[in-house]
């Protein structure tokens, strides 16, 4: 048979496996069956009186588990058990009953065998006294004898005295020793927890192995109580393949033991401190060959039965084992030299960036893809992100994970593709990306860049294009980010002193004043000049006459003396000036039409004024063309005193 | 004779110059206060903004600044009864407006306003569209124009003239008299501290100004409400549901 076994390994971790030295129960019902056909015609046998007896070990150690059976020879009932002071019951009562013909010299006898056992663990040094069970067997009551039973203290030795184990490979050597509660000791079965380090850095894995190592065959085996990992995260990473564990043999102290592998854990302290890792607890069955001499009976064919061949009785202990309490240290990363653009990585990594193209159109899309590899917490790393030019339309990347599990631990591949879109034509540039990591290893930040890219994007058709219409409704409100009190003024201090207001005091109303005041002169001093100018024009008007007949009375004087040019500019400068005069018109402004404008205006009949320009007509012409007769300046004469006259009457 | 003149002449410019020197020592203290905002010491800001309001002197910028202090310092009762100040010099500046109402939510009360006919509303929405100082430069401009408009129409020769100072003068006689009105009614308010805002965490409105009268009400630290009488440390107030009770003056400050 081979050295090495498939360890049957369901959900429920309950393994059974077969080994060579497994009971063989076809052998003994094969002989069994031999028996009943040759006694069954035979007559039956009485069997002997009731009886109830007790078998223990008389010495344990503190610690070790055994068994108390107590033993009927008939069918009974109402089963009282003793009560084991200083033990503590593991088990039971586990009953069984079995039945047996045999025949003796042509008589049979029929033997009942009703077992009642106990599994008992001492706790505490001493001896301690075990008192009678009692039975009712057919309205009569028996009681086994009471016994005591020593606890030794713990030496170590125990395991060695009561010398229960045997494995496949020495099973033959341990055929001396006879015993009725068979033991497997700590050496020959126990539970290991092996990290791979003790000292780590916050997020550095460290890999749990929890192997079975045993000299004995184990039919089955159930994890009690999985281990807890309070502040770790963790990752069975247990190779079962089938769900059989892998064996394998190993030496410890120069004994060889197989070791099957339980368990495989990857665990990653998320804080720092010492931190603890509760122990595992299996319970496993160990199969033990024991002398299979239980049946007391003086059959002769027991010494059939019982040979080694035949009958090789295998006894299930049951066995609970747990790892050693397990602590690691975990220490802070250090917090110098800390890149900003740490983000918790811990491990080995490389880091690389790629995209797909580098020119494009708008509107049209491309990939930038990361890629961080490497040995460490790849599920729960962070990758970094990209900064991308504001018109670029950017979807959430996609993350894909591909993590590896090997006796070393987690590694792996994280991948982020973002698909980018840019909106607007131009010329961009993608920074490098930058990733950190802590390398346990060598205790120190690392950083990596990626490759930074420029990216040209031409103008492409419809879209943006344009009008930018497709914008319109792509607009936002602004988005407000917070709210807080507006900032402090930090101009002048404008101080002034308190209760200053200039309304009401005295300035205010010398102010008010100050502008009627000026209202007042200014009007006054108005009203004034009016009356000035209109007194120069009364003045005018009330001397017109007068000059008017000191200028005729010149021109009287050049009549006679007949100096005709005197005498012309004399009358003309009598008609301008006395009609200036009265109708307030400027010299400068002095004309023929404004003389007949301001003589309408004045409402003076219409012959009239015709008669003082045909006057001042003449008056003109006569000047200017000379050598004319007496008469004609006699005639202007008259007719310029004349319409004065006339005037002076209308005006 | 002379010498006393002299004399006289001394003591008015000493006394002026000692004031000039305050006004500037203010000024550097706000300076420096404002540095220290900055650099966010907010309680030696205000304690330099203290030393400013010592010196009887006072600005919109330096009850803003200061009340800008204690809301950094989520003293928010202080920091509502420093903006209050600060607009009752100018009842129209914005960045006042906007942290009072921002400083008005970090508090317990929220009352609601007794709703105000629009004509009330209208009227002090326009009185507060300027501060009282503005409003008594304008009544003097108005003033101004109508005298100006007064003259045209009396002494243009065109009728076009005169008719364009008649309807002037009109305006500017309204604009005048309201611009008097509004600067007479805010330099009374000025003057009168007939508001207050609440400064003990918790308190209880009476009814009459006694300990053992009813309780009425329960107002909580920044609310602001209105003084309408005293009586031996009491004050009656109204807050802006339109309630009205008695409350001891010291739990509130008033402006």
């Amino acid at each position: 048979m081979k050295r090495r076994e498939n360890w049957r390994m369901p959900k429920k971790r309950k393994i059974v496996f077969l080994q060579r030295v497994n009971n063989r129960p076809m052998k003994k019902i094969f002989g069994l069956l031999v028996f009943v056909l040759c006694v069954a015609p035979l007559t039956m046998r009485a069997q002997d009186d009731p009886k109830l007896t007790v078998s223990a070990k008389k010495q344990v150690v503190v610690g070790e588990r055994f068994q108390v059976v107590f033993e009927a020879n008939a069918e009974g009932k109402n089963f009282s058990a003793p009560s084991f002071d200083g033990f503590t019951v593991v088990g039971g009562p586990f009953t069984s009953t079995s039945s047996s013909f045999s025949m003796v010299n042509g008589s049979m006898s029929h033997t009942v065998k009703c077992t009642y056992t106990f599994a008992l663990q001492a706790y505490k040094e001493g001896t301690f006294h075990v008192g009678s069970a009692s039975l009712t067997v057919k309205g009569d009551k028996i009681s086994s004898e009471p016994f005591d039973i020593q606890v030794l203290p713990d030496d170590g030795s125990y395991a060695s005295t009561s010398g229960g184990g045997s494995s496949g490979s020495n099973q033959g050597q341990s055929q001396g020793q006879n015993t009725n509660d068979p033991q497997v000791s700590g050496k020959d079965l126990f539970l290991k927890v092996i990290p791979s380090k003790k000292s780590v850095y916050v997020g550095e894995q460290i890999v749990l192995t929890y192997k079975l190592y045993t000299k004995v065959p184990v039919s089955s085996l159930q994890v009690d109580k999985m281990p807890s990992y309070a502040g770790f995260w963790t990752k069975d990473i247990s190779d079962n393949n089938g769900g059989s564990l892998r064996q394998s043999s190993e030496y410890v102290n120069g004994t060889e033991y197989t070791v099957a592998e339980i368990q495989r854990v990857v665990v990653v302290p998320q804080r720092s401190g010492k931190l603890d890792i509760e122990p595992m607890t299996i319970e496993c069955i160990a199969q033990i060959r024991t002398e299979g001499n239980n049946r007391r009976s003086n059959d002769p064919f027991d010494i059939f039965f019982n040979d080694p061949f035949f009958n090789r009785n295998i006894a299930n202990v049951k066995k609970e084992l747990s790892t050693a309490n397990l602590s690691i240290d975990v220490k802070n990363l250090p917090v110098d030299k800390k890149p900003n653009s740490f983000a918790g990585a811990v491990g080995n990594y490389n880091f690389k960036s790629d995209i797909d193209k580098t020119e494009l159109k708008t509107n049209e899309a491309f990939t930038l893809t990361l890629t961080v590899s490497g040995t460490g917490n790849i599920e729960l790393l962070q990758m970094p992100e990209p900064n991308f030019p504001p018109d670029f339309e950017v979807y959430d990347p996609k993350i894909t994970t591909s993590a590896n599990t090997s006796v070393n631990g987690l590694s792996g591949t994280k991948k982020a593709e973002y698909l980018v879109i840019p909106r607007r034509a131009g010329t961009f540039t993608l920074a490098p990306v930058e990733f950190s990591f802590f390398n346990p290893a060598n205790g120190s930040y690392s950083s990596l860049m990626s490759d930074g890219y420029a990216i040209e994007v031409e103008k492409g058709m419809g879209g943006e294009g344009d009008d930018g219409s497709i914008y319109a409704s792509n607009q936002e409100g602004i988005k407000y980010l917070g709210s807080d009190i507006r900032h402090i003024m930090t101009g002048k201090a404008q101080l002034k002193p308190r209760h200053s207001a200039f309304f009401g005091t005295s300035a205010y109303f010398v102010a008010l004043l100050a502008m009627l005041l000026a209202f007042i002169v200014l009007l006054l001093l108005s009203k004034k000049h009016e009356q000035q100018k209109q007194d120069t024009a009364a003045n005018r008007n009330k001397k017109a006459t007068k000059v008017a007949r000191g200028r005729l009375k010149k021109a009287d004087q050049y009549l006679k003396v007949k100096d005709q040019d005197k005498f012309y500019v004399e009358m003309s400068q009598a008609l301008w000036g006395y009609i200036a005069d009265k109708l307030g018109i400027e010299r400068s402004k002095l004309s023929m039409d404004t003389v007949s404008e301001a003589m309408k205006e004045k409402n003076v009949p219409d012959d009239l004024t015709q008669q003082f320009i045909d006057t001042l007509n003449n008056c003109e012409f006569a000047r200017f063309a000379p050598g004319s007769a007496e008469e004609k300046m006699d005639d202007l004469y008259r007719k310029g005193i004349e319409v004065i006259t006339k005037a002076e009457k209308v005006l | 004779m002379k010498r006393y003149t002299l004399l006289i002449l001394v003591i008015l410019s000493l006394a002026f110059s000692v004031k000039v020197y305050a006004q500037q020592d203010a000024e550097r203290w706000f300076e420096q206060a404002n540095a220290a905002y900055n650099a966010g010491s907010y309680d030696t800001a205000l304690m330099l903004y203290d030393q400013v309001v010592a010196t009887e002197l006072e600005s919109v910028p330096l009850y803003f600044n200061m009340g800008n202090a204690y809301y950094k310092m989520r003293e928010y009762p202080m920091a509502i009864y420093y903006y209050e100040k600060a607009l009752k010099i100018d009842p129209s500046n914005e960045d006042v407006r906007t942290n009072l109402a921002i400083a008005n939510l970090a508090i317990v009360d929220k009352i609601e306003e007794v709703p105000q006919s629009f004509i009330v509303k209208g009227w002090n929405g326009l009185k507060n569209a300027f501060s009282g100082q503005q409003w008594t430069v304008l009544s003097l401009v108005a003033f101004a124009l109508l005298l100006v408009s007064a003259f045209l129409f009396l002494r243009a020769r065109r009728m076009g003239m005169r008719k364009l100072g008649f309807f002037m003068g009109l305006v500017m006689l309204l604009v005048f008299a309201l611009s008097v009105i509004f600067a007479a009614q805010l330099k009374q308010a000025s003057m009168t501290e007939d508001q207050a805002i609440i400064m003990a965490p918790t308190v209880t409105v009476k009814s009459t100004p006694n300990e053992v009268s009813v309780d009425l009400f329960v107002l909580h630290e920044g609310t602001k409400v209105e003084i309408l009488d005293h009586a031996d440390g009491w004050n009656k107030i109204k807050i802006g549901n339109g309630s009205i009770g008695w409350l001891q003056a010291d739990y509130m400050r008033s402006f």
